[in-house]
C-alpha cells in the first residue's frame, strides 16, 4: 500500500548517485525545469537594467553579485521611478528576509562544512536551491554539499545568461515589457506558493497577503510589499493559534 | 540620474548577509517559538505580495474583467499548480496560455 503513496520521482532516482559526477549530473537534471522556468524573468531583469539607466556592466554585475530575481526587479522598478537608495535596500532587505528562513532549516548541515563552503552554499541560495536540495534530502535522508553547489551553480549560470540575453535584446527591443514578460514571473510564482498551501493558516497568509497587496497597488501606497509581506505574516501566525488546537 | 555601484554592492551585500547569517558558526542560535513560526510565512506571503499586482493591476487600473490576458492566464496556473505539482509544466501552461490569450484577444 505504501507503493501508492511515493512520487513519480522516487521511481526515478531510486539508487543514490555512486560517484560525483553522477551527482553533479542528476543536480543539473533536477533544477532544470527551475532553470528555464527563471529565463523570461532574467531577460525582463536584463532589459529592465538597461532601462532603468544602469550601463551593460552594471546590469549584468547585479545579476553575477546579487543573485536574487526578486530583489532585482522591486529595486530596478525603484531605479527607473528615481526613487531612493533608502527605499532600495528597505524592500531588498524585506523580499531577502525569506532567505534567513532557508538558511536557518540548512544550518545544521550547512553549518559544520569550512568557511568557503558555507560562503558558496549561501551565495547560491535561492528559492529554487533551497526546494530542490529539501527534496534531495527528502528523498536520500542525506545532504550533499556537491549536489547543492551544482543545483545552485547551474541555476546561476542561466540566470546570468538570461540576463545577458536581455541586456542585449533590450538594446534592440526596446520595449521588451510589451510583450508581458512580467507574467512569467506570477506564473513562477504562483507555482512555488500555491503547492504549499496545505492549511489554514497558509492560506490566511496568502489571501491576507494578496489582497493587502491589491489594495496598496491600487490606492498606489509606497512600501505596499512590505506592508503586505507583514499583514500576511501576522495573518498566518494568528491562525496557527487556531490550528494547534485542533 | 546614473545608478551609483554602491546600489549594487549594498544590496548584494544584503542578499548575501540573508542568506549566509545562520550558517554563521559565531552565533548559537536556534529558531525556536513565535519566531520560527512567523518565519515560516515568509515565504509564502511575500511571493503572493508580487504575483497578486501582477495579475490584478495594469497601469494602476484594476484588471478589466474576463478580456485580460493577465487575469485568465492567471486563473489557468492556478488551476494547474492544484492540479500537478510539476513546476514546469504549470508555468509552461501558465505562460501558453497567456500567449495564446493575448493572440484571441487581439493584444499580442
Amino acid at each position: 500500500m505504501s507503493d501508492t503513496s511515493t512520487s513519480d520521482e522516487q521511481t526515478f532516482y531510486s539508487s543514490y548517485p555512486d560517484s560525483d559526477i553522477r551527482l553533479v549530473f542528476q543536480a543539473v537534471i533536477d533544477i532544470l525545469p527551475l532553470a528555464l522556468a527563471v529565463v523570461p524573468w532574467g531577460v525582463l531583469c536584463g532589459s529592465l537594467a538597461i532601462e532603468a539607466g544602469l550601463t551593460p556592466l552594471q546590469a549584468q554585475c547585479m545579476s553575477l553579485l546579487v543573485f536574487a530575481g526578486a530583489v532585482q526587479l522591486a529595486s530596478l522598478s525603484i531605479i527607473g521611478a528615481g526613487g531612493p537608495l533608502s527605499s532600495i535596500l528597505t524592500s531588498s532587505a524585506v523580499i531577502s528576509s525569506r532567505h534567513l528562513l532557508y538558511s536557518a532549516v540548512l544550518r545544521e548541515d550547512i553549518k559544520p562544512l569550512s568557511l568557503a563552503w558555507r560562503c558558496l552554499l549561501a551565495f547560491f541560495l535561492t528559492d529554487e536551491m533551497f526546494a530542490i536540495t529539501v527534496a534531495f534530502k527528502a528523498r536520500y535522508n542525506i545532504f550533499s554539499p556537491l549536489y547543492s553547489l551544482a543545483v545552485g551553480f547551474m541555476f546561476y549560470l542561466v540566470w546570468n545568461l538570461a540576463t545577458l540575453a536581455g541586456i542585449l535584446a533590450g538594446k534592440l527591443l526596446p520595449s521588451l515589457q510589451e510583450y508581458g514578460l512580467e507574467f512569467a514571473i506570477a506564473a513562477t510564482f504562483i507555482a512555488i506558493v500555491i503547492p504549499g498551501v496545505r492549511s489554514w493558516s497558509v492560506l490566511g497568509a496568502v489571501l491576507a497577503s494578496g489582497l493587502t497587496a491589491l489594495i496598496c497597488e491600487w490606492f498606489k501606497v509606497s512600501q505596499g510589499l512590505i506592508i503586505a509581506t507583514v499583514v500576511g505574516m501576522a495573518c498566518g501566525f494568528l491562525l496557527s493559534f487556531r490550528e494547534e488546537k485542533v | 540620474m546614473t545608478t551609483s555601484w554602491w546600489t549594487i554592492f549594498l544590496m548584494a551585500a544584503i542578499t548575501f548577509y540573508c542568506r549566509y547569517l545562520f550558517f554563521t558558526t559565531a552565533i548559537s542560535f536556534s529558531l525556536k517559538g513565535p519566531i520560527k513560526r512567523m518565519l515560516q510565512y515568509t515565504a509564502p506571503s511575500v511571493l503572493t505580495a508580487m504575483w497578486v499586482p501582477i495579475i490584478f493591476i495594469h497601469d494602476g487600473n484594476l484588471t478589466s474583467g474576463l478580456d485580460d490576458p493577465f487575469l485568465l492566464a492567471g486563473i489557468v496556473t492556478v488551476v494547474m499548480s492544484v492540479v500537478t505539482r510539476h513546476t514546469l509544466l504549470v508555468v509552461g501552461v501558465g505562460i501558453g496560455s497567456f500567449v495564446l490569450a493575448r493572440m484571441l484577444l487581439g493584444q499580442g
